[in-house]
């Protein structure tokens, strides 16, 4: 591929390959990303590759292994372009049959369409599944369409068109552009990201950096990861534009370790836009370069705090300074640096070219656009989902995530990550927007949505944020640092009923202090699963301190299993013990020893006749 | 005359938590001489000599050695001080000494203007001069 | 261009890049602190030297030691507020470092009689509160044999990876800056052992009494902070040599 001088051979050359593959070609999209890939997803496409070399159809179908759909929970997912069906949960074993009476023979294999659950109605198009239906798709919207290798792909579907766009026009008019469309940081903050590059480039220097941060730590967040893994060239061409704007040469994506297939899709995506001379010097003929690279971080959560990653990428110890002066006056190298999420880089391209005014038309007065999510927990649909801000968490938890499974009742949902907040029922029809959660007490932090049931204890649900944030504390504050584990220790002492009365009014008297005097957004909204649970569910803190019971059932220390006398004597219960301390004879009431019991609850969960009590 | 109250007054007034400090000035022997047809002892007092260019100052890697601009003294700022006892080591007359303790270096600050060598010595045997 | 501010209702000014804490102390409004070294960079650590900062429409609670002023800033640095958030934090340290009479000291000071915490489950070094000045004196020394290790409630201070290190002089200068002189430092009559490490000690040539490392000699002397025939002697015995000399002119 030769380099691309100007604008007018980009066009040309987009031209040629889409003449290579019309839209009403049809195409095999196998989702290979991590979800769909632990299912199986390669296979599948292995299968589908072998299969129309045998049935001569190489030609007629495009196979591509595209990343994440998003909806992991019916993975391995095929989808069938031009006509956009889907058939969920396919196995191997199912190609075949797809080749020979779908793509030959054009009939529906009604098993592999996606089933509702509480309907079951069946649906055949992608669009036509709840799940999808309620999203609203822009950063995802091409993630099942192109396989992320090959940036022909991404051309064809039109991109790089909005770094094109941008480079017709002066830097400062792109910052406007930005700034009108009213785009708000992805990674958590919610910082108007327009306002942000117009302080980086006014900030007087001979060098400005940009940095992607692609250091996703929360725990069961993917948003970050399935971009990059499904749609590189995106997140890459916002940089551009970015850099562009602000007037940087030199870009940096920090991404964690973890992530080594983002990593390699991002390496990739780098050398082939080298090649095409959409990185490197005048790029496009428009004077501008820009070069990226990309640094991988260690897996430390704390470094997802741009103060904390400036300092990782200058290969220091990853620990937060205080601001200002913000990294846009002295960030890397004390250079001016602008740092965006992934997604909000991979927004940019979007309101390049669509405009400020149609993207503003999205969500609601404060926050613009769309968010994903990473939807997981007790909820029946888990997976990915983009929506425009402003829809309610009932929406999202109920209609797009299908409500909770096994017919149990919704308890809470966390959003923000470790640090968000918990809401619960009464708070459901609460708009998804920057300012209405953090006015609840949670907020919309990077995307992780945590769906939790009536099974699920709030103390052992703060207990273990805590646990989790204890170890991620850089450890540089007396408040962070000793202050979460002796949170930690105090939400423990609650859990296994040794809390007495005072407990509760040092656990709110600690935890303000955490907020209120740590140096970094680490610390100051660690407490906030404490403090929501705390407002919203203080009956549970109070049961288990007051009546040593644990209402949810789940903490270990105030529960005991027992067997009623709807026992058979089965011995199931007996055999599964990891403990061996179910006694009974065949045909026999069964008994637990006390005493040796480890409350797993493995007798519960293999009793066939509801005979294991818990309380 | 060798009665050693200068470095017992320098004692006193460095005095740290009711302890007396070490003394900053010393006198030294000299065994005996002929003075003015008299056999007689003879001693040297040393003190600093709050050097123009002072090696204690030179070498101290936080600035904590500065001089005083009233009195021209070489003095200690304490709070700067990193206690890395490399000033003890520069001095070439011995008149640092780093106390392992408080691991803070020891040296003549000239009182703050009036030493007390010089005031409490009985022969009025020291005196300042600017 | 001075900044104007207010701390405690009183008017100040300041130069830019200054910070709360020490404009506070040039007009003698006292700010405790635990982690903070005039001479070392500031760090942030202890959350002792807290004050109430107004800046606009902000209000926070910060640490004074690294918010650079700015201008029309309103500073308070003895609110009940401030107060109770020092003692929290106090009280924090206070079962980590039970034994330290610094921390102690303070937390009386402040209020704070006794601790309701248990000490922290890992706390490889008794009574130290992570404040890193051992680390920022020895780093300022350009030794960097000392650094912060791991991270959250597992962090410490040690060598890198735990092994001798050879950057380490065993000069002492960490003990010297720990506000709770919990760094141990043992010394013979021949050597020094600190932090695992055993240094021979350099001994006065006339009377044998130790002097400095030989290993911080020779950095002394390959910094050129030391001259290269720098005189192993202790300073009495330099100063017995300066009278002798002294004495010989003299009479």
């Amino acid at each position: 591929m030769a380099r691309i001088a100007n604008a007018a051979a980009l066009a040309a050359y987009r031209k040629q390959q889409r003449a290579l593959r019309p839209a009403e070609r049809k195409a095999i999209a196998v989702c290979a990303g991590t979800g769909c890939k632990a299912f199986g997803g390669l296979e599948v496409f292995e299968a589908f590759r072998a299969a129309l070399d045998a049935h001569g159809l190489a030609k007629t179908w495009d196979l591509r292994a595209t990343g994440c759909h998003g909806f992991c929970e019916r993975g391995p997912l095929v989808l069938f372009f031009p006509e956009g069906r889907l058939y969920q949960r396919v196995k191997p074993e199912d190609v075949e049959e797809i080749v020979t009476r779908t793509l030959l023979g054009g009939e529906v294999l009604e098993r592999l369409l996606y089933q509702d659950p509480v309907t079951g109605a069946r649906h055949e198009k992608e669009h036509d599944i709840p799940f999808y239906r309620h999203q609203r798709r822009l950063v995802l919207a091409q993630n099942g369409q192109i396989d992320p290798t090959s940036l022909d792909d991404y051309l064809v579907l039109g991109g790089y068109g909005g770094l094109v766009k941008a480079l017709g026009m002066d830097p400062a008019a792109v910052v406007a552009e930005v700034k009108r469309a009213g785009l708000r940081g992805r990674g958590g903050a919610g910082f108007p990201t327009g306002v942000k590059w117009e302080i980086c480039r006014a900030a007087q220097a001979d060098q400005r950096y940009v940095i992607c941060n692609a250091d996703e730590g929360d725990p069961g967040a993917f948003m970050d990861r399935s971009v990059i893994e499904g749609n590189p060239h995106l997140v890459l061409e916002g940089m551009l534009i970015g850099a562009y704007a602000i007037g940087a040469s030199q870009g940096h994506v920090y991404i964690r370790q973890e992530y080594p297939l983002a990593v390699e899709r991002l390496e990739l995506a780098l050398a082939q836009a080298r090649a095409l001379g959409l990185l490197g010097q005048d790029i496009l003929g428009s004077g501008f370069s820009f070069d990226v690279h990309v640094s991988r971080g260690g897996g430390a959560f704390v470094c997802g705090e741009e103060s904390a990653m400036i300092a990782s990428l200058e290969g220091r110890r990853g620990v937060p300074r205080r601001r200002p002066p913000y990294p846009a006056a002295q960030g890397l190298h004390g250079k001016p640096t602008n740092i965006n999420n992934v997604e909000t880089w991979a927004t940019v391209p979007i309101i390049l070219e669509k405009g400020a005014d149609w993207f503003a038309a999205i969500g609601t007065a404060g926050s613009k656009g769309t968010k994903i999510f990473s939807l997981v927990g007790k909820v029946n649909n888990t997976g990915l989902v983009e929506v425009p801000m402003g829809i309610t968490l009932r929406e999202i938890v109920e209609v797009i995530g299908g409500g909770i499974p096994g017919g149990k009742a919704f308890k809470a949902v966390q959003t923000g990550g470790p640090s968000g907040g918990c809401l619960p029922a009464e708070k459901l029809d609460v708009a998804v927007d920057f300012d209405s959660l953090v006015r609840e007490g949670a907020m919309m932090g990077s995307g992780g949505m945590i769906v939790m049931d009536e099974d699920t204890c709030m103390v052992d649900v703060a207990r273990y944020f805590l646990g989790f944030l204890k170890f991620e504390s850089c450890g540089n504050c007396t408040s962070c640092r000793d202050g979460l584990e002796q949170l930690h220790a105090l939400v423990t002492d609650i859990a296994e009923g040794r809390a007495t009365s005072g407990t509760l009014d040092l656990l709110e008297e600690l935890a303000e202090t955490i907020r209120a005097t740590s140096l970094c957004a680490l610390g100051t909204t660690a407490v906030n699963p404490v403090q929501s649970t705390l407002r919203y569910f203080r009956h549970e803190y109070e049961a288990h301190i007051r009546d040593g019971r644990c209402p949810a059932k789940v903490c270990k220390a105030l529960i005991h299993f027992s067997i009623n006398d709807k026992c058979t004597g089965c011995t199931l219960c007996a055999k599964n013990c990891p403990q061996k301390c179910i006694t009974g004879e065949r045909k026999a009431l069964h008994v637990i020893d006390q005493a040796r019991c480890i409350k797993c609850g493995i007798c519960r969960d293999v009793c066939k006749f509801a005979a294991v009590d818990v309380q | 005359m060798g009665c050693r109250t200068c470095e017992l007054a320098c004692s006193f007034v460095h005095s740290r938590a009711g302890a007396l400090g070490r003394p900053r000035i010393r006198i030294h022997a000299q065994g005996r001489g002929l003075e003015a047809g008299v056999i007689k002892d003879r001693y040297l007092q040393l003190t600093c000599l709050q050097c123009a260019e002072a090696a204690c100052a030179k070498v101290c890697p936080t600035q904590a050695l500065v001089r005083d601009e009233t009195t021209r003294a070489i003095v200690l700022v304490a709070e700067r001080c990193i206690g890395c006892g490399l000033c003890e080591a520069a001095c070439p007359f011995g008149h640092m000494h780093f106390d392992r303790q408080i691991r803070l270096p020891l040296k003549c600050d000239l009182c703050g203007g009036s030493p007390a060598c010089a005031r409490f010595c009985p022969h009025h045997a020291l005196e300042i001069r600017p | 261009m001075s900044i104007r501010l207010w701390i405690d209702d009183r008017e100040v000014l300041a130069e830019p890049g200054e910070r709360i804490l020490e404009v506070a102390q040039r007009q003698g409004i006292s700010i405790p602190t635990l982690c903070h070294h005039p001479a070392l960079p500031v760090l942030g650590a202890c959350r002792v030297c807290l004050v109430e900062v107004q800046q606009g429409k902000r209000r926070e609670i910060t640490t004074a030691c690294n918010t650079l002023v700015q201008e029309g800033m309103r500073v308070a640095t003895d609110t009940a507020e401030v107060r109770g958030h020092r003692a929290m934090n106090l009280e924090l340290l206070r079962a980590r470092a039970p034994e330290a009479p610094a921390v102690r000291e303070l937390a009386t000071q402040l209020g704070v009689a006794r601790s309701r915490f248990r000490p922290p489950a890992q706390n490889p070094l008794p009574n130290c509160i992570l404040c890193e000045l051992c680390v920022r004196a020895c780093a300022h020394l350009g030794h960097h044999a000392l650094a912060a290790v791991g991270r959250g409630d597992k962090k410490r201070i040690g060598l890198p990876h735990n092994r001798p290190a050879e950057a380490c002089v065993g000069c002492g200068s960490c003990l010297s800056v720990c506000p709770t002189r919990c760094i141990l430092l043992k010394e013979t009559a021949t050597t020094r052992t600190i932090w695992g490490q055993t240094f021979e000690l350099v001994r006065c040539k006339s009377c044998g009494a130790p002097v400095m490392t030989e290993a911080q000699r020779a950095h002394a002397i390959r910094t050129k902070q030391l001259p290269e025939d720098h005189d192993d002697t202790c300073e009495l015995c330099k100063q017995s040599a300066a009278s002798q000399r002294l004495a010989s002119v003299v009479w």
